[in-house]
């Protein structure tokens, strides 16, 4: 609880961001039970009405209700996120940890993250999916390993400057092995970035997904997720534009949010900024 | 047995020779003190000596470090890290960097209690506390709730003397440890580690380039220079006759409070790049006794008496 307070004192862009966070949390958890229509359910008779009345965001093409869409939605958009953020941070930070640790090992690996980060992430991650099958489980592979290349080259980065330390030195000093170095002295320094970076990942996993999506190369059609009602919502822009506006709008909130908490969450977290400084 | 002996140590960075068959040694419980400029190659000699150089640009090339007579740079990783805290360990210069800046002090404390014996989590920081109190830290309870931050230079200097006595070393090597201190709080760290040594039995290797720090705390001193000693001695005797020229200038150069003079004496010239060739003797361009044979011959270290002096003409030539 004290975390939390201290994350949104005095930050209200921040706050209204992790509000809205929760708020699709609570939709994501709570689905089945705020969503006032199955979200598969058709109903051709009121396809592509207006929002109001019953229908308070409208349908869509097969009468299929647009605000229960968008709430199952989040449950994706949790989904992927959370996926593809433990996938990357998880293998980004060994890749990066170790390369900058082993230096011979890391020429080898490095090169090798380099020639991955010389395609554009999304290309990337078009070219993995055509050599996977349209599912949940290959979408957030695909974004994690996309991601999984910058992580490692910011980690590189930071452990190569961390491990000069003096206090790493010091550890050694202490009989400290290449393992406790690494995981006990090394990697505690690096969770405010790796929490700042789970952040823009998290963020940029839901981009990247309503990409794919849009591309249709994401999740299988039949599932709720903005991207897939972007995607199908596209030759009816003119005619109902409710159909991209709510899942176009849920989106965009949701990355801003994203953002806005992750930058708070690394000013708090990092005992440099708390104030309490004692004299001699 | 001496505890420590370094015998014709040799290092060089890419081709370069940073330090040239340095040799000496310590007895157990002495303190010897090793001086000289930035770049004489007294702190890498201290990295050599617990296995801290980068190996892939620095280069042990000859020489052996026996401790207990034991060659440290021909045990592998393992034997040697358990030697590293539990018989042979160190402090640094800036005690800022040299703590783990996420870390509560105590918890970095318990850590290194722990890296050297099996207890419980309780009795580490029981140990710790301990620890605190014996470098006599103010309200040790507390500080060991500490972030290193929220700690004076002084005090993050105590915890990381704290750290290193964690394990009961028989070897403590001090690089520059109150250069960045005050001078008041250098006095009160310094006095702080000869009474440790008193009581513990515990040898130091006191590196610096205050001639004061090592006059008052040190029996023996090594004068480094360009990678090579200069002049050894105990230090009485070399604070009372330097034989080197190097030395002798060093000396010359402290500010002396009773003297009228503004100006403070100085060794003219500089330290030389590692990447200039100097022929002969490498501390001639900015010797005041040069002799032509400076010039061209480098001298070899050469006993006087219980004094080792690397010089063709020692100052005493030239006093007597």
């Amino acid at each position: 609880m004290t975390v939390i307070f201290q994350l949104i004192s005095g930050r209200k862009l921040a706050t209204l961001g992790l509000f809205w966070l929760l708020l699709i949390l609570a939709c994501a958890v709570f689905a089945p039970l705020i969503a006032p229509f199955d979200p598969l359910e058709i109903d051709p008779v009121s396809r592509l009405s207006e929002p109001g009345g019953s229908y308070l965001f409208g349908t869509d093409h097969f009468g299929r209700d647009t605000l229960s869409r968008c709430i199952y939605g989040a449950r994706m958009a949790l989904i992927i996120g959370l996926g593809s953020v433990t996938i990357s941070l998880v293998f980004g930070g060994l890749i990066g940890m170790i390369s900058a640790y082993f230096t011979r090992v890391g020429m080898v690996l490095m090169r090798v993250v380099d020639v991955a980060m010389a395609f554009p992430a999304l290309l990337m991650a078009l070219v993995l999916m055509t050599l996977f099958e349209r599912s949940v489980f290959n979408t957030i592979l695909v974004i994690g390993i996309v991601y999984t290349t910058t992580t490692a080259r910011i980690l590189y980065g930071m452990v190569l400057k961390l491990k000069s330390e003096v206090f790493i030195d010091a550890a050694r000093c202490s009989g400290a092995g290449h393992t406790s170095i690494l995981f006990r002295h090394i990697l505690p320094n690096l969770i405010s970035p790796l929490l700042v970076q789970a952040s823009f990942i998290f963020a940029f996993a839901q981009l990247q997904a309503a990409a794919l999506d849009f591309l249709g190369l994401g999740l299988p059609p039949e599932i709720p997720s903005w991207g897939n009602m972007l995607s199908e919502s596209r030759i009816y822009v003119t005619r109902a534009p409710w159909l991209l506006i709510y899942p176009g709008i849920l989106i965009i909130l949701s990355v801003f949010s994203m953002n806005l908490v992750g930058d708070a969450a690394r000013d708090s977290i990092d005992p440099r900024f708390k104030d309490d400084i004692a004299g001699v | 047995m001496a505890l420590l002996e370094v015998k014709n140590l040799s290092i060089q960075i890419g081709n370069r020779p940073v330090v040239q068959n340095v040799s000496f040694a310590l007895q157990p419980g002495d303190t010897l003190g090793i001086v000289g400029e930035s770049g004489c190659g007294k702190s890498i000699t201290s990295l050599a000596i617990m296995g801290l150089l980068q190996e892939t640009v620095v280069r042990i090339t000859a020489g052996e470090i026996l401790f207990e007579g034991r060659d440290l740079l021909s045990l592998d990783a393992r034997n040697r890290r358990a030697l590293m805290g539990s018989e042979i360990a160190m402090i640094f210069q800036e005690p800022m960097t040299s703590l783990n800046p996420v870390y509560r002090v105590g918890d970095q404390v318990i850590e290194a209690v722990r890296q050297h014996r099996t207890c419980s989590k309780k009795e580490a920081r029981e140990k710790a506390r301990q620890l605190f109190e014996l470098v006599k830290i103010p309200d040790p309870e507390r500080r060991l709730e500490s972030y290193p931050h929220q700690l004076s230079g002084g005090l993050r200097q105590r915890v990381m003397i704290a750290m290193a006595l964690s394990g009961d070393p028989a070897l403590l090597i001090a690089d520059e440890p109150t250069t960045a201190l005050d001078v008041t709080v250098q006095s009160q760290i310094l006095d702080l580690l000869k009474e440790l040594q008193d009581k513990r039995g515990m040898a130091v290797m006191l590196i610096s380039h205050d001639l004061g720090v090592i006059s008052e705390n040190c029996q023996s001193v090594i004068v480094m220079y360009r990678g090579r000693i200069v002049e050894a001695s105990d230090s009485e005797s070399l604070f009372r006759m330097p034989l080197h020229p190097y030395t002798f200038g060093l000396l010359k150069s402290l500010p002396d409070v009773s003297s009228e003079v503004e100006t403070l004496e100085a060794i003219p010239g500089r330290v030389p790049g590692l990447d200039e060739d100097i022929p002969g003797c490498a501390f001639h361009p900015r010797c005041a006794f040069v002799q032509p044979d400076c010039r061209e011959l480098a001298p070899e270290i050469a006993v006087h008496g219980r004094r080792q002096v690397s010089c063709h003409h020692p100052v005493v030539e030239y006093l007597l």
